[in-house]
């Protein structure tokens, strides 16, 4: 059995489009539980999205929970061993309360794959596959979400190639979101179901690509 | 380290193009090789005959897959598990230009990153009365990349295949060898494409080891069929090259000699891709002499290394290497003789895989 952690914010915890953290997808619509039908029997697919989840900030307004970084290690620990850990976050980063320029939400980013290869929670203490995902960029109409986003519009577009950039740097698996799904425009920057699907299908043939020896 | 800005080299530019060619970090250079050698291999397997980790993989096949080099094939459905992606080369990716000066003539080819002949034309050298014909080999050049549908910058290099042998410098008009010299540095400098220089024959077993007929084979004897008979040593598909190679008088300039003296035209005999005619007995004793010296070759380096197969190669019609390579195998007990399976011109094709090799691939 693999073990697969989906590490994300409302996007991974399957938030519906114009809806509250409470209005969420059905389990088998959320792109892990897509994920997890793609894959088959032999994984296990852990679903961790928090709504206004970011990179490794504690959100003044929301709360210090809120911080990907502080979580990610004991939420590791919890489900390990890890074969896979995907981290798709990076949106929150963008609100105007942090100033964040997309470069600084991929060294956010990067710091998150340090923690991983750090805690080293693969099979054997080794350290798991890593899959960055960069999320797809905001619709330019975020109701009335566009003054906490305020410029993080045309930041979202950018997000892609300096997450890249890092996965890169640090050798990393990367996948671009934005290449094959776009945001809902019921708030401009939710998934819509359809969108969950073809996440959870593409993330499937990434994270098969990755080529895996069956050793039982 | 933990905190200091990302390092972008890697994918520095996003621009489509070959420009970050010069600096091909060695696992790059691993793993287009494997993909040169191997076609739709998944990145698994890419890993597993590499040694380099899955994610280190992942990052050098996106970056060649966002230049362009390389492409995802169809999900081949395994006996196990999910589907898995076979990669190859991208055949448009990539474009190479091979020159080959012969004694008569000179042959210009554009191949593509598989090997796949897209132009090749042949022009007549300069003679010793007329001077240089440099203009005309830089006007070949230049129409071979721009028979290209687009970006000359998918052009990798030029290769130059240079005869070394002194028989068939000989031949060759006055000066020539002379002249071959500069040549690479003038197409440098008229085209601003680098130009990669190497011994014709070895040229010629290079490109049948990448694109031909010797792919699967590491050790084997190459031979080279022009005007007289070539030899090269292959040991785990490396090619010996040596100045101090003979060649042998049992070539087509010698079948020439005994066609004339028989009153039969040789005309057919050097031009690229023609029929022979059927030239009766003189073929026939042609084919003895040839294979006579292929078996002495044969046994004298048996004594050295145990080399049981041997790649007869040349621009001759396929079905001459065939019948030679068939007799000499019903002649030598437990010798392999494959016809080379580069047509029109080996020694060309073989130039234009220099740059790859160079280029794209690990030692």
């Amino acid at each position: 059995m693999r073990t697969v952690l989906c590490y994300g914010d409302s996007n991974t915890h399957g938030q519906i489009p114009g809806g509250t953290p409470l209005d969420r997808f059905g389990l088998d619509t959320r792109w892990p539980g897509v994920l997890q039908r793609e894959l088959g029997d032999g994984w296990h697919v852990i679903e961790e999205g928090l709504s206004g989840r970011t990179t490794v900030h504690d959100d003044p307004i929301e709360g210090a929970i809120k911080n990907g970084r502080t979580y990610l290690r004991p939420c590791m620990m919890s489900h390990a061993p890890l074969d896979v850990v995907v981290v798709m976050l990076g949106t929150n980063d963008l609100k105007a309360r942090f100033g964040q320029p997309p470069s600084e939400v991929a060294m956010g980013m990067g710091c998150l794959i340090h923690d991983i290869k750090e805690l080293a929670p693969g099979p054997g203490g080794n350290v798991p596959e890593i899959m960055i995902v960069a999320p797809p960029p905001m619709q330019d109409d975020i109701k009335e979400w566009s003054s906490i986003f305020a410029g993080a519009q045309e930041k979202s577009h950018r997000l892609a190639l300096e997450f890249e950039i890092m996965a890169d740097s640090l050798e990393v698996h990367y996948f671009d979101a934005g290449s094959i799904i776009e945001c809902d425009p019921e708030d401009g920057f939710h998934l819509s179901g359809n969108a969950h699907k073809a996440l959870g299908v593409s993330m499937a043939q990434e994270i098969v690509a990755i080529g895996w020896v069956d050793n039982g | 380290m933990r905190f200091a800005p990302p390092n972008p080299l890697r994918i520095a530019d996003r621009s489509s193009g070959l420009n970050s060619i010069s600096v091909r970090s060695y696992n790059e250079r691993l793993v287009l090789s494997l993909l040169l050698q191997n076609d739709g291999i998944s990145r698994m397997e890419i890993g597993q005959r590499t040694g380099l980790s899955a994610q280190t993989v992942s990052v050098i096949v996106r970056s060649l897959e966002q230049e362009g080099l390389v492409k995802k094939g169809k999900a081949q459905k395994g006996r196990v598990g999910p589907p898995a992606i076979p990669l190859s080369l991208n055949a448009k990716g990539a474009y190479s230009v091979g020159i080959s000066l012969g004694h008569r003539q000179t042959d210009v080819v554009l191949i593509d990153f598989v090997g796949a002949v897209k132009f090749h034309t042949t022009i007549p050298n300069s003679s010793r009365t007329e001077g240089s014909n440099h203009t005309q080999f830089l006007e070949t050049v230049r129409a071979a990349i721009q028979a290209l549908p687009s970006n000359r910058e998918r052009i990798a290099g030029v290769g130059l295949a240079i005869p070394e042998d002194r028989y068939e410098l000989n031949l060759a008009p006055y000066g020539a060898a002379e002249r071959y010299e500069t040549l690479g540095s003038e197409i440098e400098a008229d085209l601003g494409v680098e130009v990669y220089v190497q011994n014709d024959i070895s040229a010629a077993a290079g490109g049948e080891s990448l694109f031909g007929a010797a792919k699967p084979l590491t050790d084997y004897l190459f031979c080279y069929l022009g005007a007289r008979l070539h030899n090269r040593l292959v040991l785990n598909h490396q090619i010996f090259n040596s100045n101090a190679i003979q060649s042998h008088d049992v070539g087509l300039l010698y079948l020439q000699k005994r066609l004339e003296e028989n009153g039969l035209d040789t005309s057919a005999l050097w031009e690229r891709g023609a029929l022979w005619p059927d030239f009766g007995t003189v073929e026939a004793d042609w084919f003895d002499t040839c294979v006579s010296q292929l078996e002495q070759s044969m046994t004298a380096l048996s004594q050295f290394v145990p080399v049981t197969t041997i790649v007869l190669s040349s621009y001759a019609p396929k079905d001459i290497c065939e019948k030679i390579s068939k007799r000499l195998e019903d002649r030598m007990d437990g010798i392999r003789a494959i016809a080379g399976s580069l047509e029109v011109s080996p020694k060309a094709i073989g130039a234009a895989s220099l740059p790859f090799s160079s280029k794209f691939m690990v030692e």
